[in-house]
């Protein structure tokens, strides 16, 4: 973990309210989980929490990473008025837990399901898996047409085959994305999962084969963004404890924690 | 870092090396700060709030931001005194830095418990009563807004302990000054203050509180005028040694609540924002004091007062 002012190289819109921050600076050496995320200081002195956003993709070689978040509100959308040139003070990579990117076989069928902003660390894993040879399958849901981002790149990772749905059917197919998680038919080997927490619980609720491995990114407001202030925890499935969703996650199994 | 004998304090209990420590309940246990810096810098470490046994806390959200300023309502997430003992101190006994060893309860005898647990840890230098914390049912607030339910509380602690203790004030009191006397009065050993102030933020979206708690403490600093003026205040009516505490972020801060009249200071949220806060600020004290022209930092304690 670094504490540094990274360059931001490209800022963009890439959909309703969704921006595209592609950030260069040396902490992007440490960047290595798909699920990591960075703790970004908004510019100004009035809103002292950092906000976490998760880490859509990485080049180690060319020193860079980019971030995908949403403007929902008066840091976010701060963040959203910086131009190239600028600079924001980061820290991380944060997050101790990514998805376990390293361990599907080739031949595994792994099953990727994103919901809105929690697309981009699915994105980062299916880069990873692509790279070493794993096909995926990703499941994708937006609320309508104009929400949709990624879906070329993820497209244009080999075998990776893509389905987007739509909340109100404008593109892709009507419906949820558990709908296409149950019309799929068969269970996967691997599940990785990401999105708002109604559609984690309902992946859940869906049913996962006793033999799929089933992993789930968890966000939350958080303050420290390292563990010691105790803010982002999540119950333990079986209600004894909590897990810090910053430093025990922000990735954990389906089964560990309580949605 | 090279000691500067300028930024040396002793406080009762605690013999700091300068006078900064990391509020309690923003920097839990050390740990995870410890992977950034080497907390041998720090003047002291002020730890999570310990109650009798572990407590989970609260529902989140537990946070919730405000202008210059947070909400935070964890409820006192902790292991419990035993934990801490067994698996806490012995972590910060690896540094060379005194303990001040945050206390919380519901009731009497559960303070009691605590510092019993705890009083004999080699590396705990004083206690801290939480008797302010706003965001637990019989958190101990009540302690902090009654002078003589304080008062009785700091005189159960003293009678058990071995260490000196220190009484953190609530700012949500109408006199602090009251509480301040009254806890003097029954033998504390110094005071710290303010602890947060009780706020709550409402979504308009939902219509409902932010916080699962509805309510929380607010910190930051939005809140540091505040503790100025109570800290101000207390020093007029007492000597007791004062750990001053409440949106501290830059080493100006510091020497603005040294003015007030504090002995030490603590440092809290600020460590969210920038975890390597407090030996930033420690590193550009020394060049602070030749700016000011003073010897020792201990000189300009009550120095902001007016003129009588």
């Amino acid at each position: 973990m670094k504490n540094e002012k990274m360059l931001i190289v490209d800022n963009r819109l890439i959909a309703a309210g969704t921006y595209e921050m592609t950030l260069a600076g040396t902490l992007v050496s440490e960047i290595s989980r798909p699920g990591a995320f960075l703790h970004v200081a908004v510019p100004g002195e009035d809103l002292v929490l950092r906000r976490p956003i998760s880490i859509a993709s990485v080049d180690h070689e060319g020193g860079s990473c980019t971030l995908i978040f949403k403007d929902v509100g008066a840091g976010t959308e701060r963040l959203a008025r910086c131009h190239p040139g600028d600079r924001v003070d980061v820290l991380g990579p944060l997050g101790q837990q990514g998805f376990p990117v390293d361990e599907p076989y080739a031949a595994d069928d792994v099953l990727l399901i994103g919901g809105g902003v929690g697309v981009p660390p699915l994105y980062y894993a299916a880069c990873e898996l692509a790279g070493r040879g794993v096909s995926v399958s990703v499941i994708l849901g937006f609320q309508t047409t104009s929400a949709i981002f990624y879906e070329e790149q993820f497209r244009e990772l080999p075998g990776c085959d893509v389905r987007i749905m739509t909340d109100d059917g404008s593109y892709g197919q009507k419906g949820t994305v558990i709908e296409a998680f149950e019309e799929r038919g068969k269970r996967p080997d691997w599940l990785f999962s990401c999105g708002p927490r109604g559609m984690l619980r309902a992946v859940e609720k869906a049913g996962m084969h006793p033999h799929t491995k089933g992993y789930v990114s968890l966000e939350e407001r958080m303050g420290c963004g390292v563990g010691v202030c105790l803010a982002c925890v999540c119950e333990t499935e079986d209600r004894s404890s909590y897990r810090k969703i910053c430093r025990d996650g922000p990735v954990f199994p389906f089964k560990e924690v309580l949605l | 870092m090279m000691r500067d004998p300028r930024l040396e304090v002793t406080l009762p209990g605690l013999p700091m090396k300068n006078p900064l420590m990391p509020a309690s309940g923003c920097f839990a246990f050390g740990r995870e700060y410890a992977e950034l810096y080497d907390l041998n810098e720090l003047g002291a470490i002020a730890i999570k709030g310990t109650t009798g046994t572990a407590r989970l806390g609260n529902p989140t959200p537990r946070v919730a931001e405000t202008p210059s300023g947070m909400l935070n309502a964890i409820g006192l997430q902790n292991p419990g005194a035993k934990g801490v003992r067994d698996e806490e101190l012995p972590f910060l006994e690896t540094y060379d830095v005194p303990v001040l060893a945050n206390v919380s309860g519901s009731r009497p005898e559960e303070y009691v418990d605590v510092v019993k647990t705890l009083t004999d840890a080699p590396n705990v230098g004083a206690f801290e009563l939480n008797i302010s914390c706003p965001n637990v049912k019989e958190g101990g607030i009540h302690f902090g807004t009654d002078p003589a339910a304080a008062a009785e509380l700091t005189k159960e602690v003293k009678r058990v302990s071995t260490k000196p203790v220190y009484v953190k004030l609530s700012p949500n009191v109408t006199d602090v000054t009251a509480i301040a006397r009254a806890v003097e009065g029954a033998g504390a050993d110094g005071l710290s203050l303010i602890n947060t102030l009780l706020g709550t933020r409402i979504d308009w979206e939902t219509r409902k509180p932010v916080l699962a708690n509805e309510k929380g403490g607010l910190s930051g600093p939005a809140i540091k005028p505040i503790a100025l003026r109570m800290i101000y205040d207390v020093r007029q009516v007492t000597d007791l040694p004062i750990i001053g505490m409440g949106g501290i972020q830059s080493t100006e801060d510091v020497i603005e609540f040294m003015l007030a009249g504090v002995d030490a200071v603590a440092v809290g949220t600020a460590n969210f924002s920038n975890p390597f806060a407090c030996p930033n600020i420690i590193r550009e004290l020394p060049a602070w004091l030749e700016r000011l022209g003073v010897e020792h930092i201990r000189h300009l304690r009550g120095q902001g007062e007016a003129a009588v």
